[in-house]
């Protein structure tokens, strides 16, 4: 940039418009390269292990292989068996139960904590701290067993369950508690959010609550009308990351039911039965069949939320 | 428009490249570099890999000690797992033709990797003597043996058996039936008799006679061997139907009903443990040579007696090798490999390391090495062996391809049943469905 205005205000007025758009044409097509350059490495970690992994694994799906010898070609037929097997089906509920009620669930907490940790009160830097800690480990292999041994037969649920009055026995070995076991892992992970909606809430002018105060508003008029529609970008946000982060569990419904996805197939989450389907049994055609459905499926929902976000979104700034 | 032309072009450049690199995963790896006899002067590092406990890994320590003793320049580098875990990381390995130079095999998967010229043919090594063969029974090699390929020696042989817990029994205050006679009829009415029985352990948990055993697939097999009918025929399809099935499910049926088994809930959630090594049940059936791991497991005293028979005395058994060491066809140093593998097959002192943990040893000098007192675990096993050697009648049962898988369906099928959330008859039916696609 300076040299160019240097070049304009020492050369002479006759110097021709071309030259100079030439020299800027060069310079522009040596950031551009010193660019691509800088991106070099980034670009080629991920061609080579997201983008060609994926369009391989696109290939595959159209084919029967079992890891020892070539995939061999076999059309639409993974696909069409996906329909007829029920234990696909049984992981498309399992998975369809854990983001429908757990997302909300979460998204619920960690709004609910957020407003409470809004006001100033002491401690809340410690407060922020604790309840963001769980996001940070609960996905973790550790935090899995550590979960299992809380919910196990005579474990500390069980124990504390007895106490207030509840049947004797924990959470793992029966097939309709699992699954809230595992949603209740999820949630506790709400610190992630939490923070997010923090961030989201001091973004609201005070002003807006107290005019209406000064309206006669109440706090939960004032939550539906100010805090809900300020924090809707926010809240668009959130809802989006952890739709598509729930449908990705794996690590601890693993863990728990011990690859199993049991029992009685009550954890059999959908990229849990991949894996099963993929390195347990080598039918990697049908796995990766899988893999691309769920891709479909989650593209499909999180297409569906933008366009709804058109209607309950409200960014400020702008004329609606 | 011109940017983004340049950077698709470099992309799908990359992305063909990438492609090719992996596209040259299925051809067969490199035969193994022929009939090399061993240099013991030479430095070479072989990886060991075997499925077990901590128990396991320990003993295996002590193996490669001695073998290291008079192999000083080998360094065998091991790792272990579990056996749910160490199937996929092998299959994953074979993927990449980085299997390990000797790994701990089964005969259920030993058909889907030989089948591909995953493993390396011993055939030279036995006929070169490296892997000396000659106190082995012809028959027990001979279930290693694929398309005339020696794929896998057999380490060991078990059989099933069925296992007691004395201080259960004898809280339960019931008697077994006579265990050379009984049937499958009579082990009923014994669970029968000790879930009434209403004994509680410290706990306060129930105490019952033992668990839901229609849910073991090999236990399947052998009542249909005692049946007379041959589970896998020889061309590698199932010799049995969905009335076989559903009447070995139905022998179960009223216990299952009447909730005189087990409860499979608590049996879930004691995993990896069960109802019969945390003390709360009488008897379990396994393979002969869990004696130690129950033992150690439930720090009671375990009693090994015979199976129950469909006929009367007629238990129609089977040595089934309880597992086999073989080499990944990719592996760098045949040779080494195989002097590692006959040194574990034969050695006395693995013989006295292991014991009867990885079953009855096949190699005549390691069963010899066991001076086994007939109290220990050793000399029960042993013992037992001999007891039942009359009543081995039947050759092993060879799995088909995707043994593997469909054991595994039969094992969580099973649990649906246990849970009552399925019916034995659907239960066939969605097994014999996803056997046909396994089995392919």
């Amino acid at each position: 940039m300076m040299t160019t205005h240097l070049e304009r205000s020492a050369g002479p007025a006759v110097r021709s418009s071309s030259s100079s758009a030439t020299v800027r044409r060069r310079r522009k097509r040596a950031e551009l390269l010193a660019g691509y350059g800088f991106l070099t490495p980034w670009l080629l970690g991920f061609v080579l292990l997201t983008l060609g992994p994926m369009i391989a694994s696109l290939y595959l799906a159209f084919t029967d292989y079992n890891l020892f010898s070539n995939p061999t070609w076999a059309g639409l037929a993974n696909f069409t068996r996906l329909f007829h097997d029920p234990d696909y089906i049984q992981s498309w509920k399992v998975t369809a139960g854990y983001v429908l009620i757990g997302t909300p669930l979460k998204l619920a907490a960690a709004l609910v904590v957020a407003m409470l940790l809004n006001a100033k009160r002491r401690g809340q830097g410690f407060y922020r701290s604790a309840f963001y800690a769980p996001s940070l480990i609960g996905a973790s292999v550790s935090v899995a067993i550590v979960w299992k041994a809380m919910f196990i037969d005579g474990g500390i649920v069980d124990q504390v369950g007895q106490f207030f009055g509840a049947a004797p026995g924990g959470w793992v070995g029966n097939p309709s508690k699992t699954l809230p076991m595992l949603i209740l892992l999820t949630v506790w992970q709400f610190g992630a959010p939490m923070v997010i909606f923090l961030a989201g809430l001091k973004q609201i002018p005070r002003e807006l609550y107290e005019a209406a105060s000064i309206d006669g508003a109440g706090p939960l008029r004032k939550f539906r009308s100010i805090t809900v529609p300020m924090l809707s970008p926010v809240l668009f946000f959130n809802l989006l990351l952890e739709t598509i982060h729930a449908f990705q569990i794996f690590a601890s419904a693993f863990i728990i039911s011990n690859g199993t996805g049991g029992p009685a197939r009550s954890t059999l989450f959908y990229t849990l039965y991949l894996y099963q389907r993929g390195f347990v049994s080598f039918q990697m055609g049908y796995a990766a069949a899988m893999a691309w459905v769920l891709v479909l499926v989650v593209g499909v929902i999180t297409a569906i939320l933008f366009r709804s976000s058109r209607t309950w979104v409200h960014y400020s700034g702008e004329m609606r | 428009m011109k940017k983004f032309r340049f950077a698709l072009v470099g992309m799908v450049a990359v992305v063909a490249l990438s492609l090719s690199a992996c596209s040259g995963g299925g051809s067969s790896g490199s035969a193994a570099s022929g009939q090399a006899t061993f240099n013991p002067n030479e430095k070479v590092t072989l990886n060991m890999t075997w499925w077990g406990n901590a128990d396991r890994a320990s003993r295996y320590a002590e193996a490669i000690k001695a073998f290291n003793v008079k192999y000083p320049n080998v360094t065998v580098q091991t790792s272990f797992a579990a056996w749910a875990d160490y199937w996929p990381a092998r299959s994953t390995e074979a993927a990449s033709h980085s299997l390990p130079d000797v790994m701990q095999f089964d005969l259920s998967y030993i058909r889907e990797y030989s089948q591909n010229g995953q493993l390396l043919d011993l055939q030279s090594y036995v006929d070169n003597h490296t892997i000396d063969l000659s106190t082995f029974d012809p028959n027990l090699v001979k279930s290693g043996s694929l398309s005339g390929k020696q794929v896998g020696i057999p380490t060991s042989t078990n059989t099933l058996a069925m296992f007691i817990n004395e201080p259960v029994l004898k809280q339960l205050g019931i008697s077994l039936p006579d265990t050379s006679t009984y049937t499958w009829a009579d082990y009923n009415t014994f669970l029968a008799k000790a879930a009434a029985a209403g004994a509680k352990s410290s706990d306060g948990h129930q105490l019952y006679g033992g668990n839901d055993y229609t849910g073991t697939f090999w236990f399947f097999i052998q009542w249909l061997l005692q049946k007379g009918i041959t589970p896998f025929k020889d061309d590698g399809t199932l010799g049995f139907t969905k009335s076989d099935v559903v009447d070995f499910l139905n022998l179960t049926g009223n216990l299952r009903s009447a909730k005189q088994l087990y409860p499979i809930d608590r049996q879930v959630a004691l995993t990896p443990k069960d109802g019969f090594t945390t003390n709360e049940a009488a008897s379990e059936m396994s393979w002969d040579n869990f004696l130690a791991q129950f033992s150690t497991d439930s720090g009671s005293t375990i009693k090994i007696v015979p199976l129950p028979s469909v006929d009367t005395g007629k238990k129609d058994l089977f040595y089934k090798p309880s597992m086999l060491l073989a080499s990944g066809a990719n592996t760098k140093h045949a040779a080494a490999a195989a002097t590692l593998i006959n040194f574990l097959l034969n050695d006395p002192q693995v013989g006295s390391i292991f014991g009867t943990s990885k079953g009855v040893p096949a190699a005549k000098a390691q069963r010899d090495a066991i001076k086994a007192d007939p109290s220990s675990i050793d000399g029960q096993v042993i013992a037992y062996e001999e007891q039942v050697a009359k009543q081995v009648t039947k050759p092993t049962p060879l799995p088909v391809k995707g043994f593997g898988t469909i054991e595994a369906k039969w094992l969580s099928l099973a649990q649906d049943l246990d849970y009552g959330k399925t019916t034995p008859s659907d239960l066939a039916d969605q097994w014999f469905a996803e056997a046909a696609i396994d089995m392919k």
